[in-house]
């Protein structure tokens, strides 16, 4: 790759955004973060990321879908690949899955937290690969 | 028959009355006589009489006469007619006067013991006759009783109670039924309940229920879900009712509104939902600090490692610290508190507090300021429960000050109230916040909180001990400026 890819980690918790941003800068990302969802839409604006890593549960229970749902009805920004991290377990009656919720909530992929750092790269890579080929 | 019999014989002639008496009472029967029929009406108006012997000719009063005098008032007293002239016009005459029978003059003692026998059987048979329809009148009005007794409970029970036959028509409702299913048709037993119940739900669980190729069902029990003319929930119950030989012959159908206990449950399992985040959220962290530190994911700097262990020490703690607060919040609402309430001096444990929490001030050179009148007046409350208050609010307001801030702790009071007022010269709440700081779980979320740990149950439970201390608190902030808790308890002395 010519140009470092640029990821957006947007999470409430500023240990995973702290946590998260050490472990893609190992891996030679840039990375910028927001901790709201507001902030969130702001740094795309400025920033303009290849891939935004988002949590679903932030200042509000349904942040991070309300995100999702601005973002994806955009028409320049729609095409930036989300992937989306929760904390919410099937249990409590709120899972969520790509499977069972991507037909109403357009995001690329959801994975449960915690996510390991190998598995949080590969499906950075995957995504980002996706969107490549999709460009071209 | 042990019940003694009264015989009244009327006749102008002594002979015949003393005749009739001494036939009569040698058969234990009691015997009074009269001279004419005025006397005899005297007498039997006076007491109660079986039997009447009359006879027709007499001076005064006839017999014809006075028998029509008794026929109205004494209708049951059986009359019998002695008559010296024993034709069949008078015969008949007398019976159209009311008489039972008659007896020609002159009689031997067992004619007339005969025509007498027979009256008393009479009288008797009407006697008993009268009792059953009496006994019938009772029985009647007992089971008149029982219906309205039945009809009472059922239409003062809260649940509805719809009573359906095997036809499927309505046998029996209740004011509840007809509320709850917002029936507006007046109600008709035999109407089809199609032509009644419009709740599809419901009618599908009758029809299960009543369906002879069914399942042989004793009751199905279904929650249904009613949108009109208001969403509710309603618990059904339907009993199939049998006959001897298990035969259907309808179901009873007993619907209960639980929509408030669904409510109630939603509420709990939404805070089981939160709990489960809250919990995740730092064991996340945890793990995936962890997981990073040992597979070197985020580089080698020994410095940053060494970081991540310390965040994620300082996470279980605050973990700890949530897992703390949950027990207090579920011991509170269980109700099963042993609150030692007494009478405290609030301001030794102010004093204590501050004092074991001045380290955690330090780092930031936080100032504070104790202005607490001597004596305190007095307030009545749990002394563990008031130590945890003030250690919340002091806390916070040390976590939630800035560099070189104050905390300032005043108590004023009134006649009747300690007014303990702590404020802080901190970060302050933004207008949009305020309303839900005393909310489970909230936490003010911006730059300047981004590393204040803590776990959203604090004020929370600081607002129940205020309550079930009988006391209020309020709450005034500006933002970048500062917070003040005004806490107010009733002052009560010795």
């Amino acid at each position: 790759m010519s140009k470092k890819a640029k990821i957006l980690l947007v999470d409430n918790d500023v240990d995973i955004v702290d946590l998260n941003k050490a472990v893609l800068e190992n891996n030679d990302y840039e990375v910028v973060t927001a901790f709201s969802g507001s902030e969130g839409l702001e740094k795309i604006k400025t920033e303009q990321p290849d891939l935004i890593v988002l949590d679903l549960m932030m200042e509000k229970h349904d942040s991070g879908f309300t995100f999702a749902k601005k973002l994806k009805a955009d028409p320049v920004f729609k095409k930036i690949p989300v992937l989306m991290l929760t904390s919410v377990a099937d249990v409590t009656g709120f899972g969520f899955s790509q499977q069972k919720d991507g037909y109403w909530m357009k995001t690329d992929n959801y994975l449960k937290k915690p996510v390991a750092p190998d598995q949080l790269l590969a499906e950075i890579n995957k995504l980002l690969e996706q969107a490549n080929e999709e460009n071209e | 028959m042990n019940e003694q019999t009264y015989i009244l014989v009327i006749d102008d002639e002594r002979g015949i009355r003393e005749g009739c008496r001494r036939i009569l009472e040698a058969e234990n029967y009691s015997v009074e006589t009269a001279e004419n029929g005025k006397q005899g009406l005297d007498l039997i108006q006076s007491k109660p009489f079986d039997l009447i012997l009359v006879d027709l000719m007499m001076p005064v009063m006839g017999g014809l006469e006075m028998m029509e005098k008794v026929m109205t008032d004494f209708p049951e007293l059986i009359m019998i007619v002695i008559t010296g002239y024993a034709t069949i016009e008078t015969a008949v005459d007398a019976m159209k006067h009311g008489a039972y029978d008659y007896i020609p003059k002159p009689f031997a003692p067992d004619q007339l013991l005969t025509v007498i026998n027979r009256g008393l059987e009479k009288h008797r048979l009407q006697q008993q006759a009268k009792q059953l329809m009496e006994e019938r009148d009772r029985r009647l009005l007992e089971v008149a009783n029982e219906k309205s007794r039945i009809h009472t409970i059922v239409n003062s029970m809260g649940d509805a109670v719809l009573v359906i036959n095997r036809d499927q028509q309505l046998v029996l409702w209740n004011p509840a039924a007809v509320k709850m299913l917002n029936i507006t048709k007046k109600l008709k037993p035999g109407q089809d309940l199609t032509q009644i119940i419009f709740q599809p739900d419901l009618i599908q669980i009758i029809n299960k229920a009543v369906d002879p190729k069914a399942a042989h069902y004793t009751s199905i029990s279904e929650e249904i879900e009613l949108s009109k003319p208001e969403a509710q929930t309603l618990m059904a119950n339907v009993s199939v009712v049998r006959d001897e030989n298990s035969e259907m012959l309808g179901v009873v159908c007993i619907l209960r509104n639980i929509t408030q206990l669904k409510k109630i449950d939603r509420v709990k399992s939404q805070f089981v939902s939160m709990v489960a985040h809250e919990l995740r959220a730092p064991l996340s962290a945890i793990e995936n600090y962890i997981t990073t530190y040992l597979t070197g994911a985020a580089g080698d700097d020994p410095e940053f490692n060494r970081n991540m262990l310390e965040r994620s020490r300082k996470r279980a703690h605050s973990l700890l610290n949530l897992v703390e607060d949950l027990l207090q919040i579920s011991r509170m609402e269980s109700q099963h508190v042993s609150r030692k309430k007494q009478l405290l001096d609030v301001s030794e444990i102010i004093n204590n507090t501050v004092e074991l929490l001045k380290t955690q001030a330090k780092d930031e050179n936080i100032g504070f300021k104790i202005d607490v009148p001597k004596p305190c007046p007095t307030i009545e409350a749990d002394r563990g429960e008031m130590e945890q208050l003030f250690t919340n609010f002091i806390s916070n307001a040390i976590k939630y000050n800035v560099k070189n801030g104050n905390v300032s702790i005043i108590f004023e009071s009134t006649e009747n109230f300690l007014i303990m007022k702590i404020s802080d010269t901190g970060i302050g709440i933004s207008e949009e916040d305020l309303p839900h700081i005393f909310d489970d779980f909230f936490r003010i979320s911006r730059e300047e909180t981004r590393y204040v740990t803590g776990t959203g149950l604090g004020l929370s439970i600081v607002k129940k001990i205020v309550e079930s201390n009988l006391g209020r608190i309020n709450v005034e902030s500006e933002l970048n400026k500062g917070t003040t808790f005004t806490i107010t308890f009733p002052i009560k002395m010795n």
